[in-house]
């Protein structure tokens, strides 16, 4: 699915020059479920954001679907990544002034869909989430694991084929946080590949292999089996 | 306490410096047009209060009936007939007196100066008192005396004492100097007005008019001349309502039955009301106009204000957060915001004044007007206004900002762009308000443009005239002037007249159809002409002949038949149905004393507004009087204009005066160019137009400003939404139309509001107009969609710098 090669991203400032990713090399492939873990301040978030395209690398081969993509402009890029990914956010990162329903819908409008393909895919996704009580709801009237199935909702909505999860439970309690994950463990099951950054162990254990980043570099790699 | 809020909010100022300094211009500007906009009418409304009795003075005025086809409703001045009954009927008054403004030429040794004179009644003296340099106020007791003031005084005589010096008024009746007085300060109806020439120089008795040219002192029925005041005392403890009736008593039994057609009534005018008299009569709220758009300015600079604080004071969520957890309470949060904004007021404040002491003496020096800033009168109101516009304008950001919990302020991605429809309401008043401006801007300017088009008719840059022909000697030497000027290389045409177009006056009779028929007689406007008129004005004939001097039935004597022009208006008065069909009919006028003049028609020439402006075309008569002044009753020939075409004007001028001075060497000559006239005119409309265009573009430029900062304020608060949809794959046009969508709803409301109100007020200013620019509603509208398509422009320049940024920076996590 995807490939890194020597990956560097390098923070500038005027007195100070970070390296928040060092020569990165990892490989991906469809169908994985993946957690990135690691201190504060080691790279997660930046690993995370340039395989999702929202940031470019410094230096290194960025392989998406076999296209180099290192050097392809926004618009591109965000062609590719609207195609593809579908993100989610600690913070859940829902429009406010829009209901529940329309803000799944807010990942269709961009994609050239009809709309009532678009309506009937949002029922679809919110009854499998099962949030499609709430659809006329505003983000502020949920509880944080409801919002969070909704910031799933709209991750999948699209049919997305990779899905970057940034600590998706970072703001749950522990049983809204295994309701989550259960959801993620699920979709990667029906063949989407997932990418999560967690604090938390036993929510890493849910993927199938762990990378663990330290400063910038991979040090580690565990692959667990099945079950 | 109020030192740590100071130094906070001095040092969010520093770090804002941008929009601080966005927000203080804005405000400095909208308090300098305000303030400059209230001196400005205090100023014109409170003249002529340095006279001892003006709260006891006033002036008589006419109000023209609706058949008079006047184009202004009401004279400043009365009949010169009408004082004495006013002196009989009311005999509590305490003075009364007349003002009979004439022009002489007046010598001294052998210098000649023409000088406007006002002829008064003795009782003058009494209403007004003068600071006297030389001589008392019984100077005028004299019928031979004359008051004049200093700098007249030095004109004429130099350094020299003046009093008792000798003059002589056209080279025959003599005057002498009976007191000098100071000059007077420009905030007297005497000098101010828009009509410059007419400064208080010379004052001389009625007596001593009735000297020079035998003017009858029981006055007349006759001539109604604007700035020929009849001034009243009334007695201490009267007031306006008396004399009104009183004098309204004087109308009724007084004014002869003809004139009661013309003059509807008289009206009485306290004296700091003459100033402004002349925009009351033409129907332009002049002052009214300053003092609505002005404050229009203010609201906007308020609006901007408050938009920008509003948008400032997110930057600043944390910092209340923090109070809060630290115990301070609502209200000493709020108390902490508007001492800021007032702090922030009352700088803007002190900067415009400096910027209005500097504005006033240019402004002062460009018009001759005399305001200047009474601080100590000021003060108190202008605390007032500081503490009021602070208030104001800091009142909805402190709300907004103090209103959240400390919580929700700490956690700045909350509730971020909260009071929307607040946001909304600011955003449709600033809208309303330049859009309103933009399209009042519009009108006034394609409606003088209009108007100014319309006097293209005449070749104006290409005739200059010769003024002040009517005294006798100039008149005997006409036809050999007019031979010497027609051999000089590029003199065209001369041609004498009796009026010039625009020359602002106007003379009229009434005619008729039928001998004697009162029903069908109207008021047609006549002009004095010679044969060559017609070709030197570009005039075309429609029908007939021109007149022509060798036919001796073309000249008009009074009384006698003879044939003259009309314009097809006049033709279609008289009840006739074409200018072909025109020829040869005859028509009559009314006169008391002697017998009816006959007229037959000989030639038509189309209607022309030779009045111009805001006047409507009238039906005119063209008539050739005699030139030699013999064969004629009065003096009709005023002007000569002389038509240049090939050379430049300023080289032909030289050879004009070169054999003016040889023929007439004991009067100066006036040269005058026909676009002078027009321009001395075009004044009132270019300084209303000027006022308004300024007003308005400082409002709309400041609300293009506002709108800049609330845009700004818009994008910043939609940022977190932005990144959101452009991780979903939005692009960067799709992400600008949405923001500009957002915006456009009260704009939308805005429209609404505004137009209709540009489209009435604009109707007020064309109306004024009888040749009105068509499609009013067009230009609105158009007004409207330019002010949209920019303030989209605006917004989009904002939507376009957050579309581009990288939405992680907006979606950060922790």
């Amino acid at each position: 699915m995807l490939k890194l090669h020597n990956l560097s991203k390098v923070y500038r400032t005027d007195e100070v020059e970070t390296a928040a990713l060092d020569s990165v090399n990892i490989e991906i492939a469809a169908g994985e479920f993946v957690a990135i873990m690691g201190p504060s301040g080691c790279g997660k978030s930046t690993l995370l954001n340039i395989i999702g395209m929202l940031d470019s690398p410094t230096s290194g081969q960025y392989l998406f679907a076999d296209e180099d993509i290192s050097n392809y402009s926004e618009s591109r890029l965000s062609g590719i990544r609207k195609m593809n990914i579908g993100f989610i956010f600690q913070s859940f990162n829902l429009i406010d002034e829009l209901t529940v329903a329309e803000n799944i819908e807010l990942a269709l409008l961009y994609h050239k869909i009809p709309n009532r393909e678009r309506k009937e895919r949002v029922a679809a996704v919110m009854d499998k989430t099962g949030i499609a009580h709430r659809a006329r709801h505003m983000p502020g009237q949920l509880s944080g694991g409801q919002q969070q199935r909704v910031a799933v909702a709209r991750a999948v909505v699209g049919n997305q084929k990779l899905i970057l999860a940034d600590e998706p439970t970072g703001n749950l309690d522990s049983t809204h946080g295994q309701e989550v994950m259960h959801m993620l463990q699920g979709l990667n099951e029906e063949g989407t590949t997932i990418i999560m950054v967690t604090h938390s162990p036993s929510h890493a254990d849910y993927a199938r292999r762990t990378i663990n980043l330290f400063d910038g570099h991979v040090v580690t790699e565990d692959i667990r089996a099945v079950g | 306490m109020l030192k740590n809020y100071l130094v906070i909010a001095f040092r969010h100022i520093l770090k804002n410096r941008v929009y601080a300094s966005i927000n203080v211009l804005g405000l400095v500007v909208g308090l300098v047009v305000f303030l400059f906009g209230s001196l400005l009418v205090a100023y014109e409304e409170s003249h002529d209060t340095m006279y001892e009795k003006y709260q006891r003075t006033f002036i008589v005025t006419s109000i023209f009936s609706n058949n008079a086809s006047m184009s202004i409703k009401e004279n400043d001045g009365i009949y010169t007939a009408a004082a004495p009954f006013i002196i009989s009927d009311v005999p509590e008054l305490d003075a009364v007196a007349r003002i009979v403004g004439w022009e002489f030429l007046l010598s001294v040794e052998d210098n000649d100066y023409y000088q406007s004179i006002r002829f008064v009644d003795p009782s003058f003296m009494t209403i007004f008192d003068f600071e006297y340099i030389e001589g008392d106020s019984s100077a005028l007791d004299d019928p031979t005396g004359l008051l004049m003031t200093q700098s007249s005084a030095r004109k004429f005589f130099g350094n020299s004492p003046a009093l008792g010096r000798l003059v002589t008024l056209d080279h025959k009746t003599s005057m002498h100097v009976a007191a000098v007085v100071k000059d007077l300060p420009p905030n007297t109806h005497f000098n101010s007005s828009i009509i410059s020439s007419n400064e208080f120089q010379v004052v001389a008795p009625l007596a001593g008019l009735t000297r020079a040219n035998g003017y009858d002192i029981a006055g007349n029925w006759n001539n109604l001349s604007s700035g020929d005041y009849t001034y009243v005392l009334i007695p201490e403890g009267k007031d306006r309502s008396w004399l009104q009736s009183k004098i309204d008593g004087v109308y009724e039994s007084h004014v002869p039955e003809r004139v009661k057609e013309f003059v509807a009534a008289f009206n009485t005018r306290a004296l700091p009301e003459v100033n402004t008299l002349l925009w009351d009569s033409v129907g332009m709220p002049v002052m009214a106009s300053i003092q609505i758009l002005a404050l229009m300015v203010l609201i906007v600079a308020i609006v901007n204000y408050t938009n920008l604080a509003t948008a400032q004071s997110l930057g600043r969520a944390k910092e209340v957060g923090l109070r809060k957890t630290m115990g301070a309470g609502r209200q000493q949060l709020l108390v902490q915001f508007l001492i800021e904004s007032v702090c922030i007021v009352l700088a803007s404040m002190l900067i415009a004044f400096v910027m209005l002491e500097v504005i006033i003496p240019l402004f002062n020096m460009a018009t001759g007007k005399g305001l200047k800033i009474e601080y100590l009168t000021v003060i108190p109101w202008l605390l007032v206004t500081t503490l009021l516009v602070g208030l104001v304008a800091g009142a909805y950001p402190a709300y907004l900002i103090t209103k959240t919990t400390p919580i929700e302020a700490l956690h700045e991605s909350r509730n971020k762009g909260g009071g929307s429809l607040f946001r909304s309401i600011m955003l449709g008043v600033q809208f309303s308000i330049s859009i309103f401006m933009l399209a009042i801007v519009l009108i006034v300017y394609l409606q003088n443009k209009k108007v100014f088009d319309a006097s293209d008719i005449y070749p104006r840059s290409e005739i200059v005239t010769l003024k002040r022909l009517q005294i006798e000697t100039i008149q005997q030497t006409l036809d050999t002037l007019r031979n010497e000027l027609m051999a000089v290389p590029g003199i065209e045409n001369v041609s004498y007249s009796s009026h010039v177009p625009f020359d602002g006056s106007n003379s009229g009779r009434h005619v008729t159809p039928e001998l004697g028929n009162e029903n069908k007689k109207f008021i047609i406007r006549q002009v004095q002409v010679d044969e060559n008129f017609l070709t030197t004005y570009n005039t075309p004939l429609l029908a007939g002949r021109d007149l022509t001097s060798k036919n001796s039935s073309d000249y008009f004597v009074e009384g006698k038949t003879a044939n003259v022009m009309l314009n097809e208006l006049a033709i279609s008065k008289l009840g006739l149905p074409s200018g072909e069909a025109a020829i040869n009919q005859v028509f009559y006028d009314f006169a008391s004393s002697r017998e009816p003049s006959i007229f037959t028609v000989v030639g038509v020439f189309p209607d022309q507004n030779f009045e111009g402006f805001h006047n409507s075309v009238k039906p005119t008569i063209y008539m050739m009087p005699h030139l030699n002044a013999t064969q004629r009753r009065g003096s009709a020939i005023q002007y000569a204009s002389i038509r240049v075409k090939g050379v430049a004007m300023n080289d032909v001028l030289p050879q004009i005066e070169m054999h003016w001075k040889k023929l007439i060497p004991e009067y100066p000559i006036q040269v005058e160019f026909l676009d002078e006239t027009f321009g001395n005119t075009a004044e009132v409309y270019d300084i209303f137009s000027q006022v308004l265009g300024g007003f308005a573009f400082i409002a709309f430029t400041l609300s293009m400003i506002g709108l800049f900062g609330l845009a700004a304020f818009i994008a910043e608060s939609k940022t977190k939404e932005i990144g959101i949809r452009k991780v979903m794959g939005a692009s960067v046009y799709q992400l600008v139309r949405l923001m500009i969508w957002q915006f456009s709803q009260p704009v939308v409301w805005a429209l609404l509001v505004s137009l209709p109100l540009a489209y009435f007020a604009s109707g007020m200013y064309t109306n004024f107009f009888v040749d009105r620019i068509s499609m009013s509603w067009a230009i609105v509208i158009f007004a409207g969609v330019l002010a949209v398509a920019l303030s989209w422009c605006v917004v989009a320049i904002h939507a376009i710098k957050i579309a581009n940024t990288n939405p992680i920076g907006s979606l950060r996590y922790e």
